[in-house]
């Protein structure tokens, strides 16, 4: 069995509502494997999108630990969290989030902008231009390279994204119901699409999602339900 | 990866803040009422402020007339201790003093009083003082070589009036003997003594060169503290002088000060001593400090060191206009300190746009974080915002600026032409032209206030963009 890259132990994560503090997750473990497709199920409400900030170190948790790669994501300074994120995870979202003012071909170059010191990226820029070109084409985008994002549909857009996502080949992928607002064809082809770079690239693939036929399709399921993870298709829950 | 090193440097600025900054200014049309408010404000302090940096050093010139650098007026009272003499009999001890005095390039003196002057032949004087006949005169005696190489003299005499002014000269016959009679006089064929008129008195009492005028006086007796008898002389105009300062040129009058002396028929032969520095710019503190305290030893002046005294019987040109250059040198101030509030409504503007901005990109600044952006870099991204704002505005606003300051009187001819509004009174002003000098230290002054004044208002929003909770960011859709 290969390696876990990305692991969190004991997450917990409280909300202040007025002078009350609320908690969301109580204590939850998960372990994503190099390479792994795991899926993350769960009725709105039960943590879901919580955990995937905290896993994707966008959110600090209150207690509990996230290891990439056997190192402490929490346990960084801000700089450090942020070149985790840019180089190590790459994120997939429901609404897209590219930005308006960028083309597609800018939107997917991004993350190697904010890799790189201006001279070097100048140095690397056609090498960079050319690969993001060939990505968009390959995900059927060749028309729409020059294209603003409110130029272009709604499975366009995602593909955008996920070539965005993948552009610096990060060894994790999380992707929130990145089919979500799409229609059940257009959600199909966008989800192949992922599947099939997931394993070209090797890259492990964190997916939420409330589609049963989709979780199906992953190797691995885990049921969230309360901020805990219940049941796992995989391996019985250590407790 | 070989193209993607897994430790990339630290802390070198990122491309992206580079990038997005100059894609949201060019995206946002509204950035640009920013850039628009600094050109405006560069552009306009930077001409406002060479036009009063112009009049200010225009009217030094005019102010300062036929002044010398340093003047010495001394005290009457008390005999000086070398000879044991009132001091103004003879100058010659005092003259020596002061040319010694290294930095003091040449002296001279003059004996002033006043006098009545009015037209030979003008019968109804005393009735119609109003109609312009008759003049309150300051009369000033001069050694001629002496006054030359220590005031404006020759340039007043030699002066050409600007085109548009109403002021006429009429020149001496020989710049180096102007007290000489002017050709072809003849006054029942005896000469008579000559003076040299200001142009201005000349215009307003309607003489002209070789014209005999009558000047009455009267000297007051010091001891008795009375007006003695006055006295009246006929004397000949052997040209006009122009100095440009309507003061001089209005009520003052040369003459040789042999002649004025013998006039007056008193024991004092001068009344003041006028002083060319070799570095006037430089030295004149300094100096002017030495001689009040070398005259003060000599007994020509009082104790500088008495805490009554003011200064005033050794001083500068300058302490002596000083009320009227410090009003100019106060409406510069002012004007600056008025035209620095367009530079903060500004900085206002760009405030708000930039709060605009920041609100408007919630989404992507969420995004930014989640791609691996820092909260310093997001601060670098909206800051730089304002950096090609205040880049553009202010290169702009000094380039315009300046070459309208340089260009002033054409474009206030066309505009005055377009508009049929006259701007510039060439009539009420002693210039016929708009002055205006470009002060360096000025520009980079203003320049330096628009990159402060829109760094400020754009860190703030800048700041406020760097704190957002990524979170809260991405959930807004």
């Amino acid at each position: 069995m290969s390696k876990p890259i990305l692991s969190c132990r004991g997450i917990r994560r409280a909300f202040p509502v007025g002078d009350q503090s609320i908690e969301v997750l109580h204590g939850v473990n998960l372990e994503l494997r190099e390479g792994e497709r795991l899926s993350l199920m769960g009725t709105s409400g039960a943590g879901k999108t919580t955990l995937l900030n905290i896993l994707g170190l966008l959110d600090p948790p209150t207690e509990g630990e996230v290891y990439i790669d056997g190192t402490s994501g929490w346990g960084l300074s801000a700089v450090e969290r942020a070149q985790l994120r840019n180089r190590r995870i790459g994120f997939v979202f429901q609404f897209y989030h590219l930005l308006p003012e960028l083309t597609a071909l800018e939107n997917v170059l991004l993350p190697a902008m904010i890799a790189h010191g201006g001279m070097e990226y100048l140095r690397l820029r056609s090498e960079f231009t050319d690969r993001a070109r060939e990505m968009l084409v390959r995900f059927g985008l060749e028309e729409r390279l020059r294209h603003r994002p409110g130029q272009l549909s709604g499975g366009e857009q995602q593909r955008v994204a996920i070539a965005r996502a993948l552009f610096l080949d990060p060894p994790i992928l999380i992707a929130d119901e990145p089919t979500g607002n799409l229609d059940r064809r257009t959600g199909e082809k966008v989800l192949e699409l992922l599947f099939e770079q997931q394993a070209e690239r090797g890259t492990a693939l964190l997916l939420v999602t409330h589609d049963e036929r989709l979780a199906a399709r992953c190797e691995r399921t885990l049921y969230m339900e309360d901020g805990l993870i219940q049941a796992d298709s995989g391996t019985p829950i250590p407790q | 990866m070989g193209m993607l090193p897994r430790s990339p440097a630290r802390a070198r600025p990122r491309v992206y803040r580079w990038f997005l900054s100059l894609r949201y200014l060019k995206a946002r049309r509204t950035n640009w009422i920013g850039v628009a408010g600094l050109f405006v404000a560069v552009a306009a302090l930077i001409l406002i402020l060479s036009i009063m940096a112009g009049f200010l050093s225009e009217s030094r010139q005019h102010l300062r007339g036929n002044l010398a650098d340093v003047m010495v007026m001394p005290r009457m009272d008390a005999p000086i201790a070398a000879t044991g003499e009132l001091p103004r009999a003879d100058p010659g001890p005092l003259l020596e003093l002061v040319r010694s005095h290294p930095g003091v390039a040449a002296a001279s003196v003059q004996l002033q009083w006043y006098g009545i002057m009015m037209r030979e032949g003008g019968s109804e004087v005393m009735e119609h003082p109003l109609y312009g006949d008759l003049g309150l005169v300051s009369l000033v005696g001069i050694d001629v070589e002496d006054e030359y190489a220590t005031t404006d003299l020759r340039e007043s005499l030699l002066s050409t009036p600007p085109p548009a002014s109403r002021v006429r000269m009429e020149y001496v016959d020989d710049i180096d003997d102007p007290f000489a009679q002017p050709q072809g006089f003849e006054w029942d064929g005896l000469p008579l003594p000559t003076i040299l008129v200001g142009a201005q008195l000349a215009g307003s009492l309607g003489l002209h060169k070789g014209d005999v005028v009558q000047i009455i006086t009267s000297s007051i007796d010091r001891e008795e503290g009375a007006v003695g008898e006055p006295s009246n002389e006929k004397f000949v105009i052997a040209g006009f002088f122009r100095t440009g300062e309507n003061e001089m040129d209005l009520e003052r009058i040369y003459m040789q000060r042999q002649v004025l002396a013998t006039f007056l028929d008193r024991d004092a032969a001068w009344s003041q001593a006028m002083l060319r520095l070799d570095d006037y710019e430089h030295d004149h503190e300094r100096i002017v400090a030495e001689l009040r305290h070398k005259l003060y030893q000599a007994g020509y002046v009082h104790d500088p060191e008495h805490p009554f005294y003011k200064g005033g019987e050794v001083t500068t040109w300058e302490a002596f206009r000083g009320n009227l250059l410090g009003a100019i040198e106060n409406e510069k101030a002012l004007m600056g300190v008025m035209l620095s509030l367009v530079m903060l409504v500004a900085g206002f503007t760009i405030f708000a746009i930039h709060s605009m901005l920041v609100a408007e990109k919630r989404r992507d600044i969420g995004i930014l974080c989640a791609l691996g952006g820092t909260p310093r870099g997001i601060l670098a991204t909206f800051l730089l915002i304002g950096c090609w704002e205040v880049l553009v505005g202010a290169s702009l606003g000094t380039l315009v600026g300046v070459y309208a300051a340089l260009r002033i009187d054409p474009l206030e001819q066309w505009l005055s032409r377009t508009f049929g509004v006259q701007i510039f009174n060439r009539d009420v002003y002693l210039f016929d032209h708009i002055p205006s000098v470009i002060e360096i230290s000025g520009v980079a002054l203003i320049v330096l206030g628009a990159i402060s004044v829109t760094l400020l208002f754009s860190s703030i929003p800048a700041w406020r963009a760097a704190r957002l909770d990524p979170i809260e960011a991405l959930r807004s859709e």
